[in-house]
């Protein structure tokens, strides 16, 4: 059984008048409880594959089929209640947010979109939310911008599991976040998987980090699939060019992996 | 208070504030110090102003109180200026959000309705609207609406544009809003603060349409307007000119006043780029 798969999936933007392929022919799958990686250089369509699985942007060519049925072909009030499954964690958390809302605002919004959770119970939900992101309920008062970075993604995480998804989409989710929150909320988010089962598709640059949490890894350059495999064998040994290029470019990584 | 503190600081806001200040005072209290039909006769006909202190600003040449009319004027104006550019804003923003957020067709087709509005000046369109459907001040307040929603639009639009790029409206799709909910809720409320900008502008624009609409006889005949005192006046402009110089100053002061008291606030809530 298989989440997410995605074959064939093609995305060109035009780009003064002669197109580029920002995504060409890529497929991959994640089960249940897996973490996938995506990565690869600048540019090479990472968030564009990203955007493409959320249906925030219409491929031009490809499948995708999620929880075993066709997610291309859902539209309207089927593909919104169909979203409570399928969430994602942006790279910015203060950008994720409409400036004006407060915390509980923002969690109070999935649980009443899909009717989760009565008027009244709501507030009580919310807390546990916070709760189980690691923050103190009382936050629930505060506007967006009164609390820290840090604290901002675990709000962006647990709006993600409101809705109980079986998959999350993390574009850059720790990239914005320093080293010792970094490591906080990877914690979290493995925490989270092994108690709900819940999907990762994992987008960094940063193959330390694709190498701790990820289980699977799909190396891009220039919007097609350089390689792929295991995370562990393909970051300690990349075939491709892009792959080698990739590690040699990540100096903790080269001391850690003996030749 | 810190923001009042900064509108004070420039003596143009401040002037405007005092004007503006003068005429909601004026028209608050019409219907207090002069209580009645403003449109009676007072005394004689003609009465130069500073003859009688019971008629301060004299008669005109019905034998109307002047400063009774002046006061019901400020009324009408203030009531017509307000309600049609709470209007245009309404209208302005509803559209200009709808076709920068959908995009596409409904976009294409709104933006043409808003040229088509805006190629005629917005003068003659509430004069053919006024003359088509008659005069009342409801009317007159559409009429003007007509005219400038445009503008309040165009901005919304440009505004919206920007806006609907960002991560917390795909952040809001991804939850499964719907659109029109972010659109109206997400998107919307960050878009205002340059639509409101051009509130005092649209304001000052309105009086001065009612006064032309009113000159040219196409205003509430069951209201005193200042531009109708001035037509009032024109007949006798050469033996009485005060019956048309004393509204006529007030329209002029009262443009001037909403405009500058706008810019005053525009100004005090701008980020201040470059110390002084
Ligand atoms: N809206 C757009 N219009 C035109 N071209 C675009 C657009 N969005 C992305 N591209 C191009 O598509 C390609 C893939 O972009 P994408 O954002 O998916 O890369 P990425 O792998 O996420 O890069 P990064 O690591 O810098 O985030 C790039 O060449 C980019 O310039
Ligand atoms: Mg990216």
């Amino acid at each position: 059984m298989t989440v997410l798969a995605v074959s064939k999936l093609s995305k060109r933007y035009r780009r003064g008048g002669k197109p580029l392929a920002a995504v060409d022919d890529v497929s991959f799958e994640i089960g249940p409880a897996e973490t996938l990686a995506l990565a690869g250089p600048s540019g090479s369509g990472k968030s564009t594959i990203a955007r493409l699985v959320l249906r925030l942007l219409e491929p031009d060519a490809g499948r995708i089929e999620f929880e075993g049925a066709d997610f291309l072909s859902l539209s309207g009030a089927t593909l919104r209640a169909r979203r409570a499954r399928l969430q994602m964690v942006f790279q910015d958390p203060l950008a994720a947010f409409n400036p004006r809302a407060t915390v509980a605002r923002v969690l109070d919004d999935p649980l009443r979109i899909h009717g989760i959770a009565s008027r009244a119970e709501r507030p009580r939900r919310i807390a546990a939310l916070l709760e189980r992101v690691g923050l103190d309920a009382g936050l629930a008062a505060r506007a967006i911008h009164e609390i820290s970075g840090g604290q901002r993604q675990r709000v962006a995480i647990a709006r993600a599991i409101a809705t109980q998804p079986s998959l999350i989409v993390l574009d850059e989710a720790v990239s914005a976040l320093d080293v010792s929150v970094r490591g906080q909320i990877l914690e979290l988010l493995l925490d989270l998987q092994r108690q709900e089962r819940i999907s990762y598709l994992f987008i960094s640059h940063d193959l330390g980090v694709i190498r701790a949490v990820a289980h699977r890894v799909v190396i891009l350059d220039a919007g097609r699939v350089a390689e792929s495999g295991e995370a562990r064998a393909v970051i300690d040994n990349p075939q491709s060019t892009i792959g080698k290029a990739l590690v040699a470019a990540t100096p903790k990584l080269n001391r850690n992996t003996p030749p | 208070m810190r923001r009042l503190r900064r509108f004070f600081r420039t003596p143009e806001a401040i002037a405007g504030a005092l004007i503006l200040g003068l005429l909601v005072a004026m028209a608050l209290a019409a219907p207090l110090l002069f209580p009645g039909d403003p449109q009676a006769i007072a005394g004689p006909a003609l009465l130069p102003p500073f003859q009688d202190w019971s008629l301060p600003l004299g008669t005109d040449r019905l034998g109307r109180d002047m400063l009774a009319e002046l006061f019901h004027g400020a009324r009408t104006s203030l009531a017509v200026g307000l309600a049609a550019a709470a209007a245009a804003l309404l209208i302005g923003a509803v559209v200009g959000t709808l076709a920068g957020f959908a995009g596409g067709l409904i976009d294409e087709v709104l933006m043409r309705i808003s040229d088509a509005f805006q190629t005629v000046p917005s003068f003659l369109l509430a004069l053919a609207f006024v003359s088509i459907v008659g005069p009342s001040l409801g009317v007159v307040v559409a009429a003007i609406t007509l005219g400038v929603w445009t503008g309040p639009a165009r901005v919304a639009r440009a505004e919206v544009l920007s806006i609907r790029e960002r991560d917390y409206v795909a952040g809001a799709r991804v939850i499964g809003m719907h659109p029109l909910e972010i659109a109206f809720r997400e998107v919307l409320p960050n878009a205002l603060p340059p639509v409101l900008a051009l509130s005092s502008v649209i304001v000052a624009a309105a009086i001065l349409t009612e006064a032309a609409l009113s000159f040219l006889g196409l205003g509430d005949p069951n209201r005193v307007t200042w531009g109708g005192m001035i037509a009032e006046g024109r007949a006798v402009l050469r033996t009485a000119p005060y019956l048309s110089i004393v509204p006529g100053i007030a329209l002029v002061l009262a443009v001037l006043g909403v405009y500058l008291a706008g810019e005053g606030v525009v100004e005090s809530t701008a980020v201040r780029r470059s110390l002084p």
